[in-house]
């Protein structure tokens, strides 16, 4: 279990800066801005959530040219942890991925209370957080130096959707292309870090290391065992957000892990990478597909995700948690109408 | 029976219109629409929904009945949410 958080949020007054916006003058403190550039490099988000006045809080910010670091930050007199919670879903993060610093006692047991997941920080932390194992990711790869952009891209289309008349005009406008291909051996530090960060998308909630990735990648087989997914859209590209590995004896197919970045959660790619899987496996001949599924607490929705797409149980597999389910290849829905995959 | 089933088909319908889709969408939403397929809904979506009928309703959603027969439109939601419902003593 990864203790990594993937979301810092700010409080604002005596916490990011000295003083009070409201009452005149702030200075940014210097040793905060270095952790937040820092922990920006390696792919940790941040987002604030403070009480106050968001237009003044935000000139503030731009002076200082720090404004875009952030994420959907919430700036209004609600308790910090309804601010937590807008944070969370706007980002699609759990709670207990995410940590919280301000200098108010109050403020960081009110949310400790409220979101128990949630690690709280005092604002005397704030130039020590680049050396805290919950800030240090074990790998950096480009997707983490990106992931801000990432994010920002995935907002903004989020928001977007206001603009179309249906949620099909919306999805089909976005113009989504999902590139499937087998992993090469430079994607091995993104895969591993998809497989690690990801929990609520993710079938077996299984880690993989390096080496174990490598040693499948080595390994001598008719066919690749892992998969990758590559996204892009009208707003960008999201590199790698998909991790497939399967083993197959003909006639069934069967996937024994498959995660999908939370980042693109909503919008039907996870079913695209799927039933496009499948249909690549009944094209070789493999008439039945077989998925496996380890309950981890917070991976229910990728069995619902097997069930919808017309995936049934159909037992266990040799480690008693790992549900299998199994439906005739050719049975299984569609890509989404919405997704292209090439 | 009949009207109970019909408020809970516009319940469901008013929470999708206000939590899946855009606020000045026209995105057509009827009983029979297939709300996967359309992209209303998706695996995210759906558990949220499912959190929403369970408190409204007072039902447990086993992970097991999770499948299109019972999810996939309003209109078969609805059916699952009469049947499960507990029989209120008069």
């Amino acid at each position: 279990m990864t203790s990594v958080r993937k979301c810092l949020i700010w409080d604002l007054d005596n916490t990011l800066w000295d003083g009070v916006c409201l009452e005149g003058n702030v200075r940014v403190r210097p040793e905060v801005v270095h952790s937040i550039t820092e922990l920006d490099r390696r792919g940790i988000l941040q987002s604030i959530a403070s009480r106050g006045d968001a237009d003044l809080a935000r000139q503030a910010l731009e002076q200082d040219d720090l404004a875009k670091f952030f994420l959907a930050p919430q700036i209004n007199w609600l308790p910090k942890s309804k601010s937590i919670v807008r944070i969370c879903r706007e980002l699609r993060l759990s709670c207990d991925a995410v940590a919280f610093i301000d200098d108010d006692r109050f403020e960081r047991e009110q949310v400790s209370y409220m979101l128990p997941g949630v690690l709280t920080l005092d604002a005397h932390c704030a130039p020590e957080l680049p050396g805290l194992a919950d800030f240090t990711p074990a790998e950096n790869t480009p997707e983490a130096r990106d992931r801000r952009r990432l994010y920002q891209m995935a907002l903004e289309g989020s928001r977007a959707e206001a603009d179309f008349a249906s949620r099909d005009d919306f999805l089909a406008a976005c113009r989504m292309r999902l590139t499937v291909r087998p992993m090469a051996e430079p994607d091995i530090p993104r895969v591993r870090e998809l497989m690690t960060r990801t929990h609520q998308l993710n079938t077996t909630g299984l880690t993989i290391g390096s080496s174990d990735l490598e040693k499948i990648f080595h390994e001598p087989s008719d066919e690749p065992r892992v998969m990758v997914a590559e996204l892009r859209d009208r707003f960008g590209e999201y590199g790698i957000i998909g991790v497939a590995i399967a083993e197959s004896a003909r006639p069934v197919w069967t996937l024994t892990s498959f995660a999908v970045s939370c980042r693109v959660m909503g919008r039907g790619i996870e079913r695209a990478f799927l039933a496009s899987l499948v249909r690549a496996a009944y094209s070789r001949g493999y008439t039945h597909s077989e998925a496996a599924y380890r309950e981890t607490g917070r991976n229910r929705m990728m069995r619902a995700l097997y069930q919808m797409m017309g995936f049934r149980m159909s037992g266990r597999s040799a480690d008693p948690d790992t549900l299998l389910f199994r439906a005739r290849s050719e049975e299984v829905r569609p890509v989404p109408k919405w997704v292209e995959v090439e | 029976m009949g009207t109970n089933h019909k408020t809970i088909e516009a319940t469901l319908t008013a929470y999708i219109r206000e939590e899946c889709l855009s606020r000045n969408g026209q995105t057509e939403l009827t009983d029979e629409t297939d709300l996967f397929e359309a992209g209303i809904v998706d695996s995210a979506g759906l558990l949220s929904f499912i959190g929403f009928i369970e408190t409204e309703y007072g039902i447990t959603v086993p992970d097991e009945d999770l499948l299109p027969e019972n999810f996939v439109t309003i209109a078969r939601i609805a059916e699952y949410i009469s049947a499960h419902r507990q029989v209120q003593p008069a």
